[in-house]
């Protein structure tokens, strides 16, 4: 689920780093205000082993592939979802730096599609409601706060999965860089995911409830007595989610059912100002020249950063043509003696 | 330089750790801290470093252990962990062993000066600028020894130096640990290293002292030392009764 | 050394990233006139890179080939063989490849005509994306393994990234490589006692990760102990930046220069159309 690079426009990894950066300089501030500082420590130990924890294979039982582990859930349930968005943020940096897993540009995205969606949405929305509520009461104590456990790691899991791809899809597509329609994408994607959401989901669970077992205190908001909390009923937050599941479910289905060319405009079309930076080709790809695409690329000409050179002398703006191709050729030979009389040089040095 | 007076501790409701210790420590001197697992080695050493709590008084050169003196204390005390990875954690040899004299005020010159000069001292000046996760275990447990005295302690605590170490790696460490002229507290489980590196032993039984004395009569007695579940030092018990 | 390349089939996961961790800590601790520039000359050359490649339209093939030339002479000025960063490309390409293989089938107005052969617009911007995810690839491949994790913290820090952050992502490198090294250990061993299983069986879903996780909560205090010995208060000191040189300075502009250079000059064509015509 990590994003590359190359699928984002600069406009779109702009306003994902920004969103995201929000949302960090917000933690930071949070957890200074907490001042607890044997947070640090914890936050970076914790954050290798869930690094390391995600190249775990699990087996499926009953097919023959395997699963991982949700990082977001399993970190913002033992350290809270500041601390464990942080450490997610450092987690994917690491990934994207020396692994290649995600890329520089994409860091942005990456964090807010997997990082955030699972920290804090699913904390807020299903983790602390859950765990606070008179939910599976009937099973006793420690049977219920099992449940609990349970519930709010598979949901949340699902949850932030479905938020994380549909967040792909629409990054991916309003970068321009796929001819796929919008709804196609979606549809291909959200299930998919919401496949590897339960998954995730159960092994997720599987470690909470072992630490559960043996040391309760460390989960976020687990009364480590036993007992249900049950400050208050679950019924507004069950309401909440239904909408947002309705919500969700509804608009993926219409999204995925409407005519995806026309969605597509719809998108392109209406994009603010920052969205159409950069998103100038669409309209030589589609051929369309509607009053909202002639508004789109009138801005996008007056703002964007760096507006497409049409050289004189060529046959296509896109700079496509027959010379295109035999120079870069030439390039690519210069690239390759570069590379080569480098080596001829080093060799020439050890000698 | 350490004393302790009717040292008292345990965890809530729990049996006591440590129970009714007293015992002085002088300027100079290397004493080893034996006992079996569980007997109370580690508790003593977190009590001295303050960073545990407990009853009775204790004294780092005549100044008590407490929340106000910490960090006084703390400068006098080098403590060197038994799990290296957990006392280096900057990602290079060289940042960890800057961060202790930074954190104490000093300048980037004395502290490039005291590096520099430790290392040279124990013959690690290779190792300078190599990560943590690179190094191998002995040059590991050398790296974390050299951290500690870059910081320039009175004293050297020290949990286990010679665990988990190659025999050759071990006699690195042992013979570090001899030219070192700080005052020495070594807990471990490793005799024959108490054997050359100390010449005072406490032997502690279930948070008792249970024995005080020069470390060549305490260590050669078979009896009292199978008593308190440990076993003559190899290099003793070819020549012993 | 490295020997990414020349991984055995038997190595798991961790094993192989611990490989290639510690490979680009070798490589970074090598020494030559890029490893030597100032770090945040360097991330800001790569960002204001990546960003131009982003930049270049879906069809505008032959000019992001000539971006190519920026990072290939910086790989040989550092001494750093290129081919080193294609083992990463193995997770870039499949993901850029699963979304750029829809555009021949949905966009397939010829764009370009070659004698008998006519090349479709999707084609083109299909190997856009898979260029774009090389070139984006090789640059921060090139960032560390010429600038290395401590000196890249200092940076952040000198731009004012926060001090909470930064001292985390240097911890947490730090214990990347322990925790995965101990996970490799325990993997195996599991492997040892469970032969023919492909993964972790869901009887011990929980206790294989929990175990670990409760350790690690051990060492985490026992960690923060050390921190709190040598004198932490609450900010990190870091190794010394590089001081920012007149070199630095022109590198950075040099590079900046030629990026807008190869974006709004067609190089390419320009070259292509001496021989053509």
């Amino acid at each position: 689920m990590h994003m590359a690079d190359a699928l984002l426009a600069p406009a779109v990894a702009a306003t994902m780093y920004a969103a995201s950066g929000v949302a960090a300089g917000v933690s930071v501030y949070q957890l200074k205000k907490d001042d607890d500082a044997q947070k640090l420590p914890t936050m970076a130990v914790t954050a290798a082993l869930v690094f390391a924890g995600q190249m775990i294979n699990y087996t499926i039982p009953g097919t023959g592939s395997s699963g991982h582990m949700c990082g977001g859930m399993l970190l913002s349930a033992l350290l809270g979802p500041q601390a464990g968005f942080l450490s997610m943020i450092v987690i994917l940096t690491i990934q994207s730096l020396f692994f290649a897993d995600g890329g520089l540009m994409a860091l942005g995205a990456n964090i807010w599609n997997m990082a955030f969606y699972g920290c804090f949405v699913g904390y807020y929305l299903l983790w602390r409601p859950i765990m606070r509520s008179r939910l599976f009461a009937g099973l006793g104590p420690r049977g219920g706060q099992r449940a609990r456990i349970a519930l709010a790691s598979v949901l949340g899991c699902v949850l932030t999965l479905q938020l994380g791809a549909f967040s792909v899809v629409l990054e991916t597509s309003l970068s321009g860089v796929t001819d796929l329609p919008f709804g196609a994408f979606l549809a291909l994607m959200q299930p998919i995911h919401l496949a590897i959401g339960l998954v995730e989901g159960l092994v997720t669970a599987a470690v909470l409830l072992f630490v559960y077992a043996s040391r309760p205190e460390l989960l976020q908001d687990v009364d480590s007595a036993g007992e249900a909390a049950g400050k208050r009923s679950l019924k507004s937050t069950l309401v909440i989610l239904a909408v947002l599941v309705l919500a969700v479910g509804g608009g993926l289905s219409l999204l995925a059912s409407s005519d995806p060319d026309g969605l597509e405009w719809s998108l392109f079309g209406n994009a603010e100002a920052g969205y159409s930076e950069n998103m100038g080709l669409d309209e030589e790809s589609f051929g369309v020249h509607s009053a909202a695409a002639d508004k789109a690329g009138a801005i996008q000409e007056a703002s964007s950063f760096l507006p497409d050179y049409a050289f004189p002398g060529s046959e296509s703006p896109a700079g496509t043509s027959v010379s295109g191709v035999v120079g870069s050729a030439l390039v690519a030979g210069v690239a390759l003696l570069i590379c080569l009389a480098g080596g001829f040089f080093r060799k020439k040095k050890s000698h | 330089m350490i004393e302790l007076q009717n040292v008292r501790f345990s965890y809530e409701r729990e049996r006591p750790l440590i129970e009714d210790l007293s015992f002085r420590i002088e300027k100079g001197e290397s004493v080893g801290l034996i006992g079996a697992n569980g007997a109370g080695k580690s508790t003593l050493l977190k009590l001295l470093l303050g960073l545990i709590q407990g009853e009775g008084r204790i004294l780092v050169d005549d100044i008590p252990v407490e929340k106000a003196n910490l960090s006084q204390i703390r400068r006098k005390l080098g403590f060197v962990l038994q799990n290296s990875d957990n006392q280096m954690f900057m990602p290079t040899v060289y940042e960890d062993m800057i961060f202790g004299p930074l954190n104490y005020g000093l300048s980037r010159e004395e502290t490039e000066r005291r590096v520099d000069a430790v290392l040279e001292r124990l013959g690690l000046q290779e190792l300078k600028h190599r990560h943590n996760h690179r190094i191998s275990g002995g040059e590991k447990r050398m790296a974390a020894i050299a951290t500690v005295l870059a910081m320039e302690p009175e004293a050297l605590l020290m949990d286990e130096p010679s665990s988990n170490l190659d025999p050759y790696n071990r006699r690195i460490v042992i013979n570090t640990i001899r030219s070192l002229p700080q005052t020495k507290l070594i807990a471990s489980h490793d005799l024959d290293m108490i054997l050359d590196t100390c010449d005072r032993v406490l032997l502690l039984s279930k948070g008792r002292l249970v024995a005080d004395g020069p470390a060549a009569e305490l260590l050669r007695d078979r009896a009292l030392l199978e008593a308190n579940r440990l076993e003559l030092p190899f290099s003793l018990a070819g020549r012993g009764s | 050394m490295l020997l990414i390349c020349h991984i055995e089939v038997i190595m798991n996961k961790m094993q192989k990233a611990l490989l290639e961790l510690s490979d680009m800590d070798d490589l970074a601790a090598r020494s030559s006139a890029i490893h030597s520039l100032n770090p945040t000359a360097k991330l800001l050359a790569t960002i204001a890179y990546v960003a131009v490649v982003l930049s270049f339209g879906k069809y505008r093939l032959s000019g992001l080939i000539v971006m190519l030339l920026w990072p290939v002479l910086l790989f040989q000025l550092s001494g750093i063989p290129v081919h080193l960063c294609f083992y990463k490309l193995r997770l870039v390409l499949p993901l850029v490849l699963a979304v750029g293989l829809f555009n021949p089938f949905f966009d397939r107005a010829p764009l370009l005509v070659l004698g008998p052969l006519a090349v479709s617009g999707g084609v083109v911007s299909m190997l856009t994306l898979m260029l774009k995810g090389t070139l984006c690839l090789m640059a921060s491949f090139l960032l560390m393994a010429t600038t290395g994790i401590d000196s890249l913290c200092a940076c952040l820090r000198k731009l004012h990234f926060p001090g909470l952050l930064v001292t985390l992502l240097l911890l947490t490198y730090r214990y990347v490589g322990v925790m995965t090294e101990e996970l490799a250990v325990m993997t195996e061993a599991y492997q040892l006692r469970a032969p023919g299983q492909k993964g972790i069986q869901h009887s011990a879903w929980g206790s294989f990760l929990g175990q670990l996780l409760l350790r690690s909560m051990d060492r985490s205090q026992e960690l923060y102990a050390s921190m709190l010995l040598r004198g932490y208060h609450d900010h990190f000191h870091y190794a010394p930046e590089r001081p920012f040189r007149p070199q630095d300075a022109l590198f950075l502009l040099g590079s900046l220069a030629v990026f807008f250079l190869l974006r709004f000059v067609p190089v390419a064509e320009l070259l292509g159309a001496l021989f053509v015509r």
